[in-house]
C-alpha cells in the first residue's frame, strides 16, 4: 500500500514540479524584469533571453531614477527604512500590548472576556476604508497624521487581533497542571508567567509577530492616507513608479524584490519555529 | 474440531519493505471453530494490525487469511462475513441504538419478530435494554461501546472480532460482562477474537491466548498453559498479576543436590532426585539461569526458608500481596488470606521445587517449569 | 504538618462539585481520597493547593487559615495525574523546582536532585527533557519533583493512572514505604480500590461532591456505609440479591434459591424490610450438595484469572452471582453445583436508601497466615 513502485515515483515528481512552477512563476518572472530594461520587458513576444543589468537597483539604491526625458528623484531607501521601522515597532509594541492580553483571555475567564476578545478580532472584518475617513480628522485635530506615533497607534488595529487571537490559541494549550505545578513549586504569578507560560508560548508568539510584521508590512490604504512622502512605507512609495513619462516595470520588479526579501526572509528563518510550534504539541499528552 | 481460521506466514509492513516498520511478522496461526482468542500484548505489538489485516481494514502486505475454508486476505470487508465492535464509538449516529443493533439483521431478512427479540436479547445482557431507543449522541462513552459489541454480536457471521471491547467501562461492570459474553459466545459456539491489553480479561474469557511482542507471536496457548508453562521469559513475566519475579541464578551440583546460587548468598538446594534426569542435565548444562517465581506459588514459612525482609505488607480484601526483599532484589508474593507480618520483619522464603521455572537468560526460552521439560 | 478541610463547597455555574466536605488529616498520616471518576477528587485537591478557592468553608494546614494564602505560599509538594512536567526543561531542572524558589544555594540544589532522583531510580535520565522520558519515568520525575523540598504535605493525584499495569504495581509496593520515610501528611488520589486498600492508613470515599464514608481500608471493606462503597471495593464485584429478612422459628433468614439462608440476630431489626444482601463472591464457598443451607446455582461459565478463579452462575430464580476461589481449589466448573454462603460476612443495605444496616460483620478471613 506504501510501496510505490518507481513509475510511481517519477509522476509524483512532475506532479509536485508543475505545482511550484505554477505557484513560482510570478516571483520568478519579477526577479528576470528586475534585471532587464523596460524595453526588454515590454518586447513582443516576451523572451526568457536578455542581457542582466543591475540598472534598476542602481536606480533605487543611489535614488536617482533616469527617464527618457528627465531624472526623477525617489526615496525607495527611505520608504524600505520607513517600512521597516513601521513594521517592527508596531509588532514590538502589538507584542507587548497583545502577549498579556492574549494570556488574560485564555486563562482568566472574567465576565465578557469572550465580548471582548471577539470585538477586537472584529476589527479586522471592517474595511479599512470605513475608519480612514474619521480617522483623518482626528489625527489632523489631534497633531498624529504624519507622524511615526500614530502610524504605529493605527497599525495597532492590523497586529493587535492578530498577536492576540494566536497567542491565544498557544496559552490554551499549555495544560493549566504545568502552570499550577509550578505555582505550587513555590513561585509566584508572575515567575510561572516569565519560566513557564512565556516560554512554552514561544513559538507561537513568534509566529504570531512574523504574520504581524508580515500584514504591517503589506499595508497600503492607512499610510498613503496617514503619511506624507518622508514616512511613507514602500507600498505606497512604489507609486511614484508611475511617472509622467510611463511605468518603471523595471524598477518596480527591483523594488518588489527588495522589499519582499526582509519577509521572505523572516518567513524562511521563522519556518523552523513554526515546526518547532507544532512539534511541541507532543509534549501536553 | 475444525479450524474456523487459519493465519498463514502472515506479514505487515508499514512503509518500505526493509526499511519501514515490521508490524506483524511471519504469523502462523489456526483457530478452531467455537474458540475465543484473545489477542494479547502491549500497544504496538501487531496485535491491532492483525485483527485489522482480518477485518480486512488493512491490507496484507504477504500471507493468507483462510476463513471458513475461503481464502478471504483479497476479499473486501463486507465480502468476509466478519463481524467487528471497535474500540471506539462507530455507531451511525442518525438512527437509534436499537436500529443500530438491528441493522445488519435486517440486511440478513430476518423477520421483524425475530429481529425485536434478537435485539432484545443481547442488549439485556450488555445492560443496555433501557437506552434501545435513544440516539447514540446522548449516551455514555461505554453505552456506545456495548451498543457497538451489540451490534456485532448480534449478527450472523463466520467470525467475531472484538477489538478493546470492553476499555470504557467501570471495572464494575466489566467483570460480570466478561462472564456473560463469555457465555453468549459458548452457547451459540461462535468463533471469536478478542484484542486486548488486559491479561485479566484474557484470561477470563479466552480458551486460547495468543501472546504477541515485536510483532511476533510469543506464544500461542491456554491461559493454563500460559500460566504454568510459559514458552519463554517475556511471556513468562508480561501474563501474570502480579508479574513474575525473576531472579539470575547459577545452577551447579553439590552431591546429590541440584543447587541454585543466587545473589547475596542465597542458596537453594534442591535433591537431584526431585527432578527428571533431562531437566537436570539442561539446566546444568547452562549453568547461569534465570529463575522465574509466580507470586502465588511461593510461600512464607516459619521453619527455616530462605532468609528474606519484609518491604510491604497489602492487604486487599481478598488477597495479601507481599513484597520482601530478597537475594539482592525484590520479591513478591501473594497470600489468600491475611498475613501478620510487619514491614521490617525477616521471614522465610519456601520455594519448592515445583515453583520454579527455568529460562535461558541469553536467547529468553524456558528450559524447564517446575521439575519438567519444558 | 496537620490538615483540615471545614464544610468545603465548591460550585461552577450551578452544579454543586464539592457539597459540605470536611476532613482531617493527622500529621504524618496518608488520606487516601477514593472515588469514582467525577468524584469532585481532583476539585478538592485543587482547592487544597490553593489553585483555586472554595466558595464556602475553610481549609486550613498545620492549623493556620489558607484563606487568601496563594500556592506557593502553602509549602506544599503536588504530582499529577498527566506529570505536569515543565517540557522546556529537563528532569533535573523540573525536579530543582522548588528548590529554586526556596533560594537554595547550587551544592546544596545538586545534592538534594540527585539525592532524590537516587531514591526514585532515576539518575540516568536527569539530563532528559520529558518528551524523551518514558511515562514510568516521567512518573517517577513528577513524583520526585513534588518531593524535593521535603514539603510537609504531599498532595498526589492519581499519579498511577497513566502508568502501565506492571509498574503501577511496584510502585504501588514501593510507594507507602517512601511515602513514610518522607514524614509528610499525603493526600493521595485514586480511583482504584487496590492502590486505596494498600497506600491510605484512612480511605475516605468521595461520590458526588460528599463524602460518605471515612475509614481504615478494613472498615471500608469489612463495614461499607452503603451499597455503593461495597460495590465499588472488590474484584469481582460483590454479589447484590434483593431479599426480606423474615423471623422463622427466632431466628432471622432469608430465602435466596428457594434455600433459607441464616442471617444472625444481629439482622434483627432488618426483618420484614426491603432489603438488598451483599455476599462478597469469596464469602460464597462451593460445598457437597447435601450441605445444610447450600444454595443450589447452575454454573454459566468460569473465568480462570491468575490467582483465583471466578465462577459465573445463576440462582434458581435466574440471579447472576460471581463465585471466587483461589485457582489452586477445585470446584464443579459446569451443571448445577451447591454454594454456601460464609454466614460472617454478610451485608444488608436498605433496598430503598442503599445504607448499611447495622449489624456484624466480621473480617472474612482468619489472622495470621503463617504456616
Amino acid at each position: 500500500m506504501d510501496t510505490t513502485g518507481p513509475v510511481e515515483r517519477v509522476l509524483r515528481g512532475i506532479a509536485i514540479s508543475l505545482v511550484i512552477l505554477f505557484f513560482m512563476f510570478p516571483i520568478f518572472w519579477i526577479l528576470l524584469m528586475s534585471f532587464q530594461t523596460n524595453e526588454t520587458i515590454l518586447r513582443v513576444p516576451p523572451s526568457m533571453v536578455f542581457e542582466p543589468t543591475l540598472q534598476n537597483y542602481r536606480a533605487l539604491i543611489t535614488g536617482r531614477l533616469e527617464t527618457q526625458t528627465s531624472t526623477l528623484e525617489i526615496r525607495f531607501m527611505s520608504n524600505l527604512y520607513n517600512s521597516f521601522f513601521l513594521s517592527a515597532t508596531s509588532v514590538a509594541v502589538g507584542l507587548l500590548l497583545g502577549v498579556p492580553a492574549a494570556y488574560a483571555f485564555a486563562r482568566l475567564k472574567f465576565r465578557g472576556s469572550e465580548d471582548i476578545a471577539f470585538t477586537l478580532l472584529s476589527f479586522r472584518f471592517a474595511p479599512p476604508l470605513l475608519v480612514l475617513l474619521p480617522l483623518t480628522i482626528y489625527f489632523q485635530q489631534l497633531g498624529l497624521s504624519n507622524t511615526y506615533g500614530g502610524l504605529i497607534w493605527v497599525y495597532q488595529l492590523i497586529v493587535l487581533p492578530l498577536i492576540l487571537w494566536i497567542v491565544r490559541g498557544y496559552f490554551e494549550d499549555i495544560p493549566a497542571d504545568v502552570e499550577y505545578a509550578y505555582r505550587i513549586a513555590g513561585h509566584d504569578f508572575w515567575a510561572t508567567f516569565w519560566k513557564v507560560s512565556l516560554p512554552l508560548a514561544m513559538p507561537g508568539i513568534a509566529a504570531a509577530g512574523l504574520l504581524a510584521f508580515i500584514f504591517a508590512w503589506n499595508n497600503f490604504i492607512f499610510a498613503l492616507v496617514l503619511a506624507s512622502a518622508d514616512k511613507q512605507p514602500v507600498t505606497v512609495g512604489a507609486l511614484a513608479f508611475v511617472t509622467a513619462s510611463g511605468i518603471q516595470y523595471g524598477q518596480i520588479a527591483a523594488g518588489i524584490v527588495l522589499s519582499i526579501t526582509p519577509t521572505f526572509l523572516l518567513a524562511i528563518l521563522a519556518q523552523r519555529y513554526l515546526v518547532e510550534g507544532l512539534s511541541l504539541g507532543a509534549v501536553k499528552g | 474440531m475444525t479450524v474456523q481460521l487459519s493465519l498463514q506466514g502472515l506479514n505487515k509492513y508499514y512503509g518500505p519493505v526493509l526499511r519501514g516498520v515490521h508490524a506483524v511478522k511471519d504469523l502462523d496461526m489456526e483457530i478452531r471453530q467455537g474458540d475465543i482468542v484473545a489477542l494479547l500484548g502491549s500497544s504496538g505489538c501487531g496485535k491491532t494490525s492483525t485483527l485489522r489485516m482480518v477485518a480486512g481494514f488493512e491490507e496484507v502486505s504477504q500471507g493468507k487469511i483462510i476463513l471458513a475454508g475461503r481464502e478471504i486476505q483479497a476479499l473486501p470487508p463486507v465480502r468476509r462475513n466478519v463481524a467487528m465492535a471497535f474500540e471506539g464509538y462507530s455507531l451511525y449516529p442518525t438512527v437509534t441504538v436499537r436500529e443500530n443493533i438491528a441493522f445488519a439483521l435486517k440486511a440478513q431478512r430476518e423477520s421483524d419478530a425475530d429481529v425485536r427479540a434478537k435485539v432484545q436479547d443481547v442488549a439485556e445482557m450488555l445492560e443496555i435494554a433501557g437506552i434501545l431507543d435513544r440516539y447514540p449522541s446522548s449516551i455514555s462513552g461505554g453505552q456506545q461501546q456495548r451498543a457497538s459489541l451489540a451490534r456485532a454480536l448480534v449478527r450472523k457471521a463466520d467470525l467475531y472480532l472484538l477489538d478493546e471491547p470492553m476499555g470504557q467501562l467501570e471495572p464494575q461492570l466489566r467483570t460480570l460482562l466478561r462472564g456473560r459474553i463469555k457465555f453468549y459466545i459458548k452457547e451459540r459456539g461462535l468463533t471469536a477474537i478478542l484484542v486486548t491489553h488486559d491479561q485479566a480479561e484474557a484470561n477470563a474469557m479466552a480458551d486460547q491466548i495468543a501472546v504477541m511482542e515485536a510483532g511476533v507471536l510469543q506464544q500461542f496457548a491456554s491461559p493454563e498453559q500460559i500460566k504454568t508453562a510459559p514458552a519463554n521469559l517475556f511471556t513468562g513475566t508480561f501474563v501474570g498479576e502480579p508479574p513474575m519475579n525473576t531472579f539470575a541464578a547459577k545452577a551447579v551440583t553439590e552431591g546429590d543436590a541440584l543447587v541454585l546460587r543466587l545473589e547475596d548468598n542465597v542458596v537453594l538446594r534442591y535433591p537431584a532426585t526431585d527432578f527428571a534426569p533431562e531437566v537436570r542435565a539442561a539446566i546444568l548444562s547452562r549453568g547461569d539461569v534465570m529463575l522465574g517465581l509466580r507470586p502465588y506459588s511461593v510461600r512464607m514459612s516459619r521453619t527455616g526458608g530462605s532468609p528474606a525482609q519484609v518491604l510491604a505488607n497489602q492487604w486487599l480484601g481478598d488477597q495479601t500481596h507481599i513484597a520482601a526483599s530478597f537475594a539482592g532484589g525484590t520479591l513478591v508474593l501473594v497470600e489468600h488470606d491475611r498475613a501478620d507480618v510487619q514491614v521490617g520483619q525477616s521471614i522465610g522464603i519456601a520455594l519448592p521445587a515445583d515453583a520454579l521455572h527455568i529460562f535461558d537468560p541469553e536467547t529468553g526460552r524456558a528450559i524447564s517449569h517446575g521439575t519438567e521439560m519444558a | 504538618m496537620s490538615l483540615s478541610l471545614e464544610n468545603i463547597v465548591k460550585r461552577y455555574k450551578s452544579e454543586t462539585v464539592l457539597d459540605g466536605v470536611s476532613l482531617d488529616v493527622a500529621r504524618g498520616e496518608t488520606l487516601v481520597l477514593f472515588g469514582p471518576s467525577g468524584a469532585g477528587k481532583t476539585v478538592l485537591l485543587r482547592l487544597i493547593a490553593g489553585v483555586i478557592d472554595p466558595d464556602e468553608g475553610r481549609i486550613a494546614i498545620g492549623g493556620q487559615d489558607m484563606t487568601g494564602v496563594e500556592p506557593e505560599d502553602r509549602g506544599l509538594g503536588m504530582a499529577f495525574q498527566n506529570f505536569a512536567l515543565f517540557p522546556h526543561m529537563d528532569a533535573r531542572k523540573n525536579i530543582a523546582a522548588p528548590l529554586t524558589a526556596r533560594r537554595m544555594d547550587k551544592a546544596s540544589m545538586a545534592e538534594t536532585v540527585s539525592r532524590v532522583a537516587r531514591m526514585l531510580k532515576i539518575e540516568h535520565v536527569l539530563h532528559h527533557k520529558p518528551k524523551e522520558l518514558s511515562n514510568g519515568q516521567k512518573q517517577r520525575t513528577s513524583l520526585a519533583r513534588a518531593l524535593a523540598a521535603a514539603p510537609d504535605v504531599l498532595l498526589l493525584d492519581d499519579p498511577l493512572r497513566n502508568v502501565d499495569a506492571k509498574l503501577r504495581f511496584e510502585m504501588r509496593l514501593e510507594l507507602p514505604r517512601l511515602l513514610k520515610s518522607q514524614g509528610a501528611t499525603v493526600i493521595y488520589v485514586t480511583q482504584d480500590y487496590k492502590e486505596a486498600m494498600a497506600l491510605g492508613d484512612t480511605i475516605a470515599v468521595l461520590d458526588a461532591g460528599q463524602i460518605h464514608q471515612i475509614g481504615t481500608p478494613e472498615d471500608i471493606y469489612l463495614r461499607p456505609a452503603t451499597v455503593e462503597i461495597a460495590r465499588l471495593f472488590g474484584d469481582p464485584v460483590i454479589n447484590l440479591l434483593d431479599v426480606t429478612p423474615q423471623m422463622v422459628d427466632g431466628r432471622v433468614q432469608a430465602m435466596l434459591s428457594g434455600v433459607a439462608v441464616p442471617l444472625g440476630a444481629a439482622f434483627e431489626q432488618a426483618v420484614g424490610r426491603d432489603c438488598t444482601l451483599g455476599i462478597r463472591a469469596e464469602a460464597l464457598k462451593f460445598v457437597p450438595a447435601d450441605t445444610a443451607g447450600a444454595i443450589p446455582v447452575t454454573i454459566e461459565t468460569e473465568a480462570p484469572l491468575n490467582e483465583k478463579t471466578i465462577t459465573l452462575a445463576l440462582t434458581r430464580n435466574g440471579r447472576e452471582v460471581m463465585i471466587s476461589r483461589p485457582a489452586t481449589q477445585e470446584a464443579p466448573s459446569m451443571g448445577v453445583a451447591h454454594v454456601l454462603p460464609d454466614p460472617s460476612s454478610l451485608h444488608l443495605f436498605e433496598r430503598a436508601t442503599g445504607r448499611r444496616i447495622v449489624g456484624a460483620a466480621k473480617a472474612t478471613v482468619p489472622q495470621g497466615a503463617l504456616q
